[in-house]
């Protein structure tokens, strides 16, 4: 009985190593044999439990889509599962829990997650109660219009009262669209996902379809010749990975190891892997912003 | 007097030939041929269950018949529709259980067929309907609701309510079979007094009183058959068939 | 509390979309639904199965189809619910008569969903009025029509309040889906996007949707309420 704990401790240590050398040439980090952290660190802590809760979106295609098996994929789930390595966790011990955007700065509150990537966009209003590591990515918003229609050309084309747009209710998209419009009640559609859009769009229901660039692109990827973006991206939204505020020494830790990724490769292919195949063309990977 | 009447005028009113009906496989009329002239009073009395009642239905055709023909005024009776409607307005009908509509005061509800069927002037409708009320004796219940008032006055103002629509015809199935005793009279003698007006009346009733004195001819009825016709003193007196016979024996000794 | 306070004019706006959808779909119900009714209590069997397989139809249909036909399948056929933009009624209710259909599909979608349980409310009723009565109009001489609107419906109505405030409640609540097929402003929507644009915390967020559906089924509540209390006085 009493050799049994220690035979425990000797098998994860023997994973941890395992995981950590399938990680490969890495240089940030760990030092590529067991992975030993600060004590009483949160890199320490989840280290140890070898598990980590993380927070992602199930229905963005691109970045987190839950796929047929239940697992979410994307290129938030590939930066997340990058993390986790990185804190000797083997991605089949996450634990993915849904976090729809209304509820994300509450879970990592009440400690329901550890971390949350979840098209998670930095802002000031959110600092006030969770703290950012990142960005990782730039998005921007964008408008998607008919192939054929070269009236919209930004988001000023909806000043003047005429031309109808389309978002997803409760999104950030759709308030961002909203100061461009003369009157929300007679310009502004909103449905409760983006497929919905396009079909109003395509229908003429509506001009325009707005929303981040990445999801525009997967769906003019996916209607050949139909659609096309209007104009350049009119917002910045810098994607962070959310976790609880003031944890600075994993804050520190999560923005170390992306700017190794940025370098080494990692990041280029989980792009590649996922959101990539809607949009080719690789991101610069941002500055990291230690606020 | 009444015997004048109906000699004089000669034609039939309702006319009965070869009426045949069904419940399911309950055969509630049999062959039925009669004949009502008008300004006569006819009681059909005989068991629970003899087809009385349906008989009195099938004449404004609340319920349809199977086979046969009825003739009301010289026509025959139309298919549902407007044409009906038109014959029920001038077939006055009182039902056992009153129903007088329970959301309308007793005014308006005899009001409401010279309103909404005759197009009446609701003022016209309106006077008639407060004589007629009189006539029953009810004039103070005009503004109450039907839940309000007793038994007897409700059939009462049911009596005014079909008498309102000015019918040719007034049917009664069982008037008085709800009412307490002490109210069965009240009805009666609106009965009587409308009988003795020359209105032309079938009524199905067990009041063997109001038999002998108000009906010009007494129709008894059994197994969905007419067993027997006769003037009341004729039939009371001297009943044909065994039947008869027997279904007076039970009620008249009690 | 203070996201309430603060927030009032979000909130009051969006309640008075909603309350505009509420109201224009309760009308719009009743009417249908009433419609169907007497179809299925018409004497002609053409009618009734008409009646009948409508309920049935859309009473068992989940309300998110109905409001994907409505929404996707009207513009495919192409309909913009152009004949909600009554004149008259567009100037109380401005947003019938603009050019972006979905205000209407809302409300033709709330209708003809709940105009099917409006029907069976009052099918219940009419077959809580004792059969005398219909009997009795007949036999004065009364059409069908006439038989349903002065004595048959004033009477089942009646008898159909309580159920047909349950339905009544449930659309009001059921509106809170208009805001996911088309509809930009309602009340849960605006309030929800607090959440979103102000990070605003959503536990008092939702309490001040709550609060503005209860401002709307509470008083309906209340004068269903009053309703059967007085019918049961005039029995």
């Amino acid at each position: 009985m009493r050799t049994k704990p220690l035979v425990a401790l000797v098998a994860i240590a023997g994973l941890a190593l395992g995981v950590a050398a399938c990680g490969g040439d890495d240089k940030g980090g760990g030092t590529g044999t067991t992975k030993t952290f600060e004590a009483g660190t949160t890199m320490e802590r989840l280290n140890k439990a070898q598990k980590i809760t993380v927070g992602t979106k199930f229905d963005q295609p691109g970045f987190g889509l839950k796929n047929l098996s239940g697992k979410p994929e994307g290129f938030d789930v590939e930066i997340a599962k990058i993390i986790a390595t990185e804190l000797g966790i083997p991605a089949d011990k996450i634990e993915w829990k849904e976090t729809p955007s209304a509820i994300r700065e509450q879970v990592i509150q009440n400690g329901d997650v550890d971390i949350v990537a979840a098209t998670y966009t930095i802002n000031e209003p959110r600092k006030q109660k969770i703290d950012f590591a990142g960005p990782y990515y730039v998005a921007g918003q964008h408008i998607m219009v008919r192939n054929d229609d070269s009236s919209i050309t930004g988001p000023d084309s909806f000043k003047d009262g005429t031309k109808k747009v389309c978002s997803v209710t409760n999104s950030t998209p759709a308030n961002n669209i909203k100061k461009y419009l003369k009157d929300e009640a007679t310009q502004l559609v909103l449905f409760d996902i983006y497929q919905k859009c396009v079909t109003a769009l395509e229908g003429k229901q509506v001009d325009a379809v707005t929303t981040d660039n990445v999801i525009l692109t997967g769906f003019i990827a996916n209607n050949a010749g139909k659609f096309k973006l209007a104009g350049t991206k009119f917002t910045d939204e810098p994607y962070g990975i959310g976790l609880k505020k003031g944890d600075d020494k994993f804050r520190e830790f999560i923005n170390k190891t992306l700017e190794t990724i940025f370098g080494d490769g990692r990041y280029e292919k989980a792009w590649r892997d996922t959101a990539g195949k809607f949009d080719p063309n690789l991101p610069a990977p941002p500055s990291v912003n230690r606020y | 007097m009444t015997d004048g009447v109906t000699q004089a005028s000669g034609d039939h009113l309702i006319v009965f030939d070869q009426v045949n009906k069904w419940f399911g496989n309950l055969h509630v009329l049999r062959d039925v041929g009669l004949r009502v002239r008008r300004g006569e009073v006819v009681v059909v009395i005989g068991p629970s269950g003899g087809g009385k009642s349906t008989l009195c239905r099938v004449v404004n055709r609340l319920e349809p018949i199977n086979s046969g023909t009825i003739w009301f005024d010289g026509r025959r009776l139309p298919e549902e529709g407007r044409q009906l409607a038109r014959l029920r307005s001038e077939v006055g009908m009182v039902f056992q259980s009153f129903n007088l509509f329970a959301h309308k005061t007793i005014l308006e509800n005899v009001t409401l067929g010279p309103v909404k069927v005759r197009r009446e002037r609701p003022a016209t409708a309106r006077d008639r309907a407060m004589s007629l009320l009189d006539r029953v004796g009810i004039t103070d219940q005009a503004n109450k609701y039907p839940a309000q008032l007793s038994g007897g006055q409700q059939q009462r103002a049911a009596i005014a309510r079909a008498l309102a629509m000015q019918p040719k015809a007034m049917l009664f199935d069982e008037p008085t079979s709800a009412l307490d005793p002490e109210m069965v009279g009240e009805v009666l003698d609106v009965m009587t007094t409308l009988a003795r007006d020359g209105m032309t009346m079938v009524v199905v009733t067990h009041e063997m009183g109001f038999a002998r004195h108000a009906a010009n001819r007494v129709v008894f009825m059994a197994d969905g058959q007419l067993v027997e016709e006769a003037p009341p003193a004729e039939f009371f007196g001297n009943p044909r068939s065994d039947r008869a016979k027997d279904f007076l024996s039970k009620i008249l000794t009690h | 509390m203070n996201v309430l306070v603060d927030n009032f004019d979000v909130f009051a706006g969006g309640f008075w979309v909603t309350l505009q959808v509420c109201l224009l779909s309760t009308a719009g119900a009743l009417l249908l639904g009433t419609g169907a009714a007497v179809l299925r209590i018409s004497p002609i069997p053409p009618l009734r199965w008409m009646g009948t397989a409508y309920v049935t139809v859309i009473r068992n249909a989940p309300l998110t189809v109905i409001f994907f036909f409505v929404a996707f399948g009207l513009p495919a056929l192409g309909s913009n619910a152009a004949f909600l933009d009554i004149p008259g009624l567009n100037k109380v209710f401005s947003r019938l008569g603009i050019d972006l259909p979905y205000f209407r599909f809302a409300i033709l979608a709330l209708s003809v969903y709940t105009g099917a349980f409006v029907c069976e409310a009052l099918r219940s009723g009419v077959n809580a009025v004792a059969a005398g009565q219909a009997e009795a109009a007949r036999a004065l001489g009364l059409t069908f029509t006439q038989n349903l609107r002065y004595v048959i419906l004033p009477q089942a109505w009646k008898a159909a309040v309580v159920p047909l405030g349950t339905v009544l409640i449930a659309m009001i609540k059921n509106s809170a889906l208009a805001g996911f097929f088309g509809l930009s402003g309602d009340l849960s929507q605006a309030a929800q996007d607090l959440a979103i644009v102000k990070a605003l915390p959503v536990v008092p967020v939702f309490i001040g949707i709550s609060i503005g559906f209860l401002v709307m089924t509470v008083p309906l509540g209340l004068l269903l309420d009053r309703v059967e209390r007085r019918r049961a006085v005039a029995r």
